[in-house]
Order: C-alpha cells, then sequence, then structure tokens
C-alpha cells in the first residue's frame, strides 16, 4: 500500500531531520502505527476459532513488505513491561488491504499465547518481523498434495489450503488435521464448506480424545494403517506436515521414505537441555557468520577471546554494559546470580553469562 | 566528619557485599509493568517539554513566553539527559527489551557522544570510582579537589576553571574523553586528538546546528530571541546537571583511594569504596527526578544497573546496612553538599597537603588482602 503523494513528499522532505524515536513517539501519541523503521500493526479484529484458539486480523504499517502462504512472522507483545516474541503463521493468503490473519492457540501456562488469547484488544498495536518460511507451494503443481497438521500447526496448512481454493484446485488434495479433542478444532465450517464444493480437496479429522463420529472422521495417531485408509497411494503424494514436534517427527518417519516429496515445520519451541559443566557447546556469531566452540559454563567473553575474537569489554564483572550483545536464542546461565534464560535478549552481557546450550549471538 | 567507619574484617567485608547483592537480585525480581509506565511517562515529559518549550520561544518577542519557554526547554533537556539518556545508558531499561530504551544504542540530546559516554562513564568511572589515575571524573583533568591530587600553579584557577566548567558543561563532557591536558604533558600528540575528536565534533556540530541555527532560523526575522531561548536553555542545563554531577563525589567526605585500592578488590570492597566515594543529597521527587535520581548517587554507585526510581525504596535498606556495618552514609541536603563542593574548589587551588586525620588520606582502610576476589572470569570459571 503506498501512501498520498503529499505523505510521500512530506516525508521525504523533513524525515530525516526528525530523530526515528522521536517520531515513533508522536506516531505513538496519535494513535498511528506509522513507524520509521519498524513493522508495527494494529489488530483490527478479534475472534474465537475453537474452545481454547482465537483469530486476530492485523493491520501493518508500510514497513510490511509481504509474505507468502505458509509463511509465518515473529510477533512482539508488552508483557508486564518486557517485549517477548513468538512465531505465529499467517493463516491467510495475501491480499490487496495487506491485512494479515493468525490463529493462536492458548498452551497451557503459555506467556504469549495466553496473552493473545486473553489480554490482546481490537486496537492495540503489535509488533512484527519480516515473513519467513519455506513451507510455501510451487507456482506449477503437478503431484496430487496431502496435509498432516496436527493443533496449532493447521495455520499454515490452512493458509496453504486456501491458496489452493483461490488458485482453482488445481491438483488433489487432502488435508488431515488432528485434535485431541472435536472442540479444540479450527476452521471447521470453511474446510467443511470447500471439501463440499471442491470435488479435489477432501478434509477428514483424526481425534485422539473424543470418539470418531461419521464417515469423515478418523480416530487415533498418526500410524501406517491410518494413513492408508485415508489415501490411496502415498507414494505418489507430495507431503506438508505441521504440528508439535513429536507429532511431526512420527509422521516423517512413517510417511518420508515412501512418499513423493516431505516438507514440515515444527512448532513446539526448542528445549534446551542444559549442557552439563565442561562439556562443549556451539556458538553461532551471527554478524561476523563465524560458528566456535566453548565450554559450556565458562563466561562467555573470555571464551570468546581465548580464540582470538575481541568482542567491546570494559569493566568484565557486569555493570558497564560494554560487552552486552543480543542473543537471539539459546539457555544461557547469568553467572552473578545462577540465573538460565532461555528468551532471546536484546542486551546479554557476555562477561558474566555462560552459555548452557548451543548460542546464537549478535558477534 | 561523623564517626569514623568501622574496621571491617574480610569476612564481614564478604557479608557486606553479599547483603547488597540480595537487596539488588530482590528489587530487580521486582521491576514490571510499573517501572516500564514511569519510563514512557519521562520520555512523554521530555518530548511534550521540548514541544512547549520550543514554541513558547518562536512567541518570544513577549518577554514572559521567552522566559518560560527558555525554563520548560531548559528542563526538557535536563530531564531527557538525566533521568532518561543517563540511566537507559547506564542499561536499566535493557529488561524491557524495548530498542528505543535500549543501552547500548539510545543516543542523548547533548554534544558528548553516546558511545564515548558509555566509555567514559559507565566503565571508566563506574568501574574505578575515585580511584586516582583511573577516574578521570575527579576533577575531569582540570580542577584539584582532593589533597592528594598533586598541586600545579594551573589549579590557582581552580575557581575560574569550574565556572567555566559549568557554563560549557555539554561541550567539556563532550571532550573528556579526549583528555586534553595530555597534550600540555606530551603523553598525547596532536594528531593523536584530531582522530579521536572525530566522532565528537561531527556531534558537536548537529547540536549546534539543532539549537543554534535550525530552530531560530525557523523563527525567521526573531532568529535572535530564539537563539537566546536555546542559549539560556543549554545553561539552564549545563549549570544544573554540572552542579548535581560535582555534589556526587566532590563532598567533604567524599574519599579518593590510590591505585593500589584496586589490587585484589573483592566485591565487598569494591561496593565499600562506591560507597565512601559517593555522596546523596536530601530532596523532595522533584528534586529526585530533576537530578536522574543522581540525588541517589551511592545507590546509583552501588547499583548502576537498577532503574532509578527504584533508588529511594533501595536507599532505607542500604542505609540500613550500612548502620549495622558501621559504615558512614553520606547524605545531606543539596546546598549544603553544594557548599562542600564550592569549598573543595577554594581550598584546594593553593597548595594543601593530606591531613593525617582525614580518612582520605590514608591507604584506604578497606584494603585486605584476604577477602575473595572481585568475581571475574577465573571465579565466575570455578564456580
Ligand atoms: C514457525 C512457528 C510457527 C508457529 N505458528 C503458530 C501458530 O500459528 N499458532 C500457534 O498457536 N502457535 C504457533 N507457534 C507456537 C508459538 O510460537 C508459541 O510457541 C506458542 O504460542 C507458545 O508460546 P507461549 O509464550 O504461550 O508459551 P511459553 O511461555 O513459551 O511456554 C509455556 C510452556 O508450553 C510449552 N509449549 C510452548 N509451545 C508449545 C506448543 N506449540 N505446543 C505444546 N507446548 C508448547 C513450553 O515448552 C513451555 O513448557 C509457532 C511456532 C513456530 C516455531
Ligand atoms: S564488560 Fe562491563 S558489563 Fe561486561
Amino acid at each position: 500500500m503506498s501512501s498520498p503523494r503529499p505523505v510521500q513528499f512530506l516525508r521525504r522532505a523533513f524525515g530525516p531531520l526528525v530523530e526515528p524515536a522521536v517520531f515513533n513517539f508522536w506516531a505513538r501519541e496519535v494513535g498511528s502505527t506509522a513507524s520509521r523503521d519498524r513493522v508495527l500493526a494494529r489488530v483490527t479484529a478479534k475472534r474465537a476459532e475453537s474452545s481454547r484458539a482465537v483469530t486476530l486480523e492485523l493491520q501493518p504499517n508500510r514497513h510490511f513488505v509481504g509474505f507468502k502462504a505458509g509463511q509465518h512472522v515473529n510477533l512482539t507483545v508488552e508483557i508486564d513491561g518486557r517485549r517477548v516474541t513468538r512465531s505465529y503463521s499467517l493463516t491467510g493468503v495475501p491480499n490487496a488491504e495487506g491485512s494479515l490473519s493468525l490463529t493462536v492457540q492458548k498452551i497451557e501456562g503459555g506467556q504469549v499465547s495466553a496473552h493473545l488469547f486473553s489480554n490482546l484488544q481490537v486496537g492495540d498495536v503489535v509488533e512484527l518481523d519480516a515473513a519467513f518460511g519455506e513451507m510455501t507451494l510451487p507456482e506449477t503443481l503437478s503431484a496430487p498434495l496431502l496435509f498432516l497438521a496436527a493443533g496449532s500447526g493447521i495455520t499454515p496448512l490452512m493458509s496453504l489450503t486456501r491458496e489452493l481454493a483461490q488458485r482453482g484446485m488445481p491438483v488433489e488434495t487432502t488435508l488431515i488435521y488432528w485434535a485431541r479433542h472435536r472442540a479444540d478444532l479450527c476452521f471447521l465450517s470453511e474446510l467443511k464448506a470447500l471439501a463440499a464444493k471442491e470435488p479435489k480437496f477432501r478434509f477428514l479429522v483424526a481425534l485422539t480424545g473424543d470418539a470418531a463420529i461419521g464417515t469423515d472422521e478418523l480416530r487415533g495417531r498418526p500410524s501406517s494403517e491410518l494413513l492408508a485408509s485415508a489415501v490411496a497411494s502415498l507414494s505418489s503424494q507430495s507431503v506438508y506436515a505441521c504440528g508439535p514436534a513429536g507429532f511431526v517427527e512420527q509422521v516423517e518417519t512413517l510417511v518420508a521414505p515412501i512418499a513423493r516429496s516431505f516438507q514440515s515445520e515444527a512448532f513446539t519451541p526448542p528445549t534446551f537441555t542444559p549442557a552439563a559443566s565442561s562439556q562443549t557447546v556451539t556458538l553461532m556469531l551471527a554478524k561476523s557468520n563465524r560458528v566456535v566452540t566453548v565450554r559450556s559454563g565458562e563466561p562467555l567473553l573470555a571464551a570468546l577471546e581465548a580464540q582470538g575474537i575481541k568482542p567491546p569489554s570494559g569493566c568484565r564483572m557486569g555493570i558497564c554494559n560494554t560487552c552486552a550483545c543480543g542473543k537471539r536464542e539459546g539457555l544461557s546461565r547469568n553467572l552473578k546470580n545462577g540465573g538460565e534464560n532461555a528468551e532471546p535478549e536484546a542486551n546479554l552481557r557476555i562477561c558474566v553469562s555462560s552459555a548452557q546450550s548451543d548460542l546464537t549471538l549478535d558477534l | 566528619m561523623n564517626t569514623p567507619d568501622r574496621k571491617l574484617t574480610p569476612a564481614e567485608i564478604d557479608a557486606f557485599g553479599a547483603e547488597l547483592d540480595a537487596l539488588r537480585a530482590r528489587t530487580v525480581a521486582k521491576l514490571g509493568a510499573e517501572d516500564a509506565k514511569y519510563i514512557r511517562n519521562i520520555v512523554r515529559t521530555v518530548r511534550y517539554t521540548e514541544v512547549a518549550g520550543r514554541a513558547l520561544l518562536m512567541a518570544g518577542i513577549f518577554p514572559p513566553a521567552w522566559i518560560l519557554g527558555t525554563i520548560t526547554l531548559g528542563v526538557s533537556k535536563i530531564i531527557e539527559n538525566m533521568e532518561l539518556g543517563h540511566n537507559v545508558m547506564h542499561a536499566q531499561y535493557d529488561w524491557m527489551n524495548d530498542p528505543e530504551l535500549n543501552g547500548q544504542t539510545y543516543e542523548w540530546d547533548t554534544a558528548c557522544t553516546a558511545d564515548h559516554w558509555r566509555q567514559t562513564h559507565n566503565y571508566e568511572h563506574h568501574t574505578y570510582t575515585n580511584v586516582m589515575g583511573k577516574d578521570h571524573d575527579i576533577g575531569y583533568g582540570v580542577l584539584r579537589l582532593f589533597p592528594e591530587q598533586k598541586w600545579e600553579p594551573r589549579f590557582l584557577a581552580n575557581p575560574i576553571m569550574a565556572l567555566l566548567l559549568m557554563t560549557l558543561f555539554q561541550h567539556l563532557l563532550a571532550l573528556q574523553s579526549l583528555q586534553l591536558e595530555k597534550l600540555l604533558s606530551g603523553e598525547k600528540t596532536f594528531a593523536e586528538v584530531k582522530e579521536q575528536a572525530k566522532p565528537i565534533l561531527k556531534k558537536m556540530r548537529k547540536q549546534i546546528a539543532k539549537d543554534y541555527l535550525l530552530f531560530p532560523a525557523l523563527a525567521g526575522p526573531f532568529f535572535p530571541i530564539v537563539f537566546a531561548g536555546n542559549v539560556g536553555a543549554n545553561l539552564i542545563r549545563n549549570f544544573w546537571s554540572s552542579a548535581i554531577i560535582f555534589c556526587g563525589h566532590f563532598t567533604e567526605d567524599a574519599e579518593v583511594f590510590p591505585l593500589e585500592s584496586l589490587e585484589n578488590e573483592s566485591r565487598g570492597h569494591w561496593y565499600l569504596r562506591q560507597l565512601k566515594g559517593s555522596s546523596n543529597l536530601e530532596g523532595n521527587k522533584l528534586m529526585h527526578i530533576m537530578s536522574g535520581n543522581l540525588s541517589h548517587q551511592i545507590e546509583h554507585h552501588l547499583f548502576p544497573d537498577v532503574p532509578g526510581r527504584r533508588y529511594a525504596e533501595m536507599s532505607v535498606e542500604v542505609r540500613e546496612i550500612c548502620k549495622r556495618y558501621g559504615q558512614h552514609y553520606n547524605s545531606k541536603p543539596f546546598f549544603k553538599q553544594l557548599g562542600e563542593v564550592a569549598g573543595r574548589i577554594l581550598r584546594h587551588a593553593l597548595p594543601s597537603k593530606p591531613s593525617s586525620d582525614k580518612p582520605s588520606s590514608k591507604k584506604p582502610k578497606l584494603v585486605s588482602k584476604k577477602a575473595s576476589p572481585v568475581v571475574r572470569e577465573e571465579e565466575l570459571l570455578a564456580a
């Protein structure tokens, strides 16, 4: 979406004179999602999608550069003063208004999903990053498609299904959607309606908790028998699978050796098993594109210096913040108080932190 | 000086440090929505007062508008520099993960570049507080405030230099990291200084262009009026912030330490040195906000990365801990401390010697070789 001419003119003429932080402040103050440098999006609608999932409609500002069906975005919200980021799949297809939708399933004890489910209101503003993800559809399709979804893993496959519907269902497509209970299922009426309208689209529900009713419902976890009862020839199918890590692993062993192709995405966040001390872990230095191995438990600054890498440093005791650098992922430990943190951090003081798992640092 | 500090055993020094560590941990665990809301309100105050101040100056042809505009802009700059910029650059709000309040990228509205500040202030001054030869903030290389500093004839100009320093505080602070006095002593060459000065001069030019060209020019024929208002606002900010900062470490009871005090310094020692080198200013809430909570200089030096708004509540416990360990807690009203600073500036313009009963003259009593050394990497590794 491009802005009107006068706005563009003003932006070019006066933009550089105003500091981004000042511009962003006044934009927020007048209730706008405009920003000099950040992707902000307003929640324009919120509705229940199942007993424990909500769908959010978002209108991002001009910094959002678009997405392909099947991709995800990192979404940031502020909870108790802290900004926290999680990934969510876009469930819609790219449209002229540039609006986005995503569906969030509430996880028991989950920080962000519970906040989005219960606290986030229409009108609130969230921050996004650029869309990412490889599980998209090719321009030309020839082989039949088999989509295997479990739980909130339905979201990117819903987006792909909607894209196929828009393209007129070019190939035979089967979607099997696992959930524990019927009340957990999202997009049910839309998927059923599509199956009724499109002869090339088949939709099957598989329940692991409730009993199955009718012919389009199956019962039980993924198994060779269950898959054989649903699709005639697995070897001809291009398979896309999405869901919790356990589910994805399971279908991969069942399907990948047989199917024509197999692509998957797992949603469960990686659990960082603390490395036993004196074990080695890998540091990915994202900015310099280097990989080094260090001992877990060792202060990162000293460990990097021992390898000839010299990050900026000052006090070496955790007070001056000179050594702080971004941690993108991994489990770090604060050596001053023993606290561990699995969240990404903007400023990790590496002089008093150690790696408890593999880490990715902005160095 | 009040009753002299009790000499602590190494075990007591460790215990003293552990109590302060525990206080820090308790406070950090409480940080949340309230602190985030507070600092956002500070940002809001800065932005609105800046606009109000600049708008009033545009109408500065009417004297009341000029006076009010100058004061408002001065106040805006003070809050931005002290409660917002200084504290954010100490990483006090990094836990929020907000890119606009990030300690490593925040750039403040003053001539000194944030990067140089992070080096000279966050690292050098806060790590080596009041250590002779390490903390350049002891007199900024131009003032003699402690008898331990070697007297030279140039210090006869102490009072004039102090006034000059206060008047031009933002620009002199910007030049501080160049340590120009080293040119005189020949420790630095002119070419070195010229190279180091590049980013500093760039930021200075930017500040000067903004305050003394851009905004006055926007006023068209009233250029001189707006120009004068900006001069006034910068002077208000310079005088106030330098006064607050001088009161933090140059009061009568503030101590300086010899270089040897750093040898084998334990965490507890480090805390004690911060306590003895700093002084608090008593006042009301407005005073605390306007000083960026540096009125709680002691707490700021003990816990530089804890949000300033928490210092008031922490100070109750710090004072109590100090009392139990028999350590002097230097806290007096602003004007009292300011008077003491002025006294030092005048007294040490002339040659002076550390008198034997002054604690600062001795090797600090707190030096003790047995307490565990500061938590540095070797120890962390062993932990
Ligand atoms: C690429 C990608 C796309 C994603 N798309 C979606 C989406 O479209 N919709 C959606 O609802 N979620 C999606 N997720 C999951 C989402 O990012 C969060 O992990 C989820 O919302 C939980 O976050 P939380 O802060 O609520 O839980 P946390 O506070 O992080 O975790 C609380 C507890 O729940 C466990 N847990 C976390 N996530 C899951 C999970 N998915 N299943 C089971 N247990 C979990 C954690 O291990 C932890 O013990 C996606 C994840 C990825 C990596
Ligand atoms: S070097 Fe000072 S905080 Fe790490």
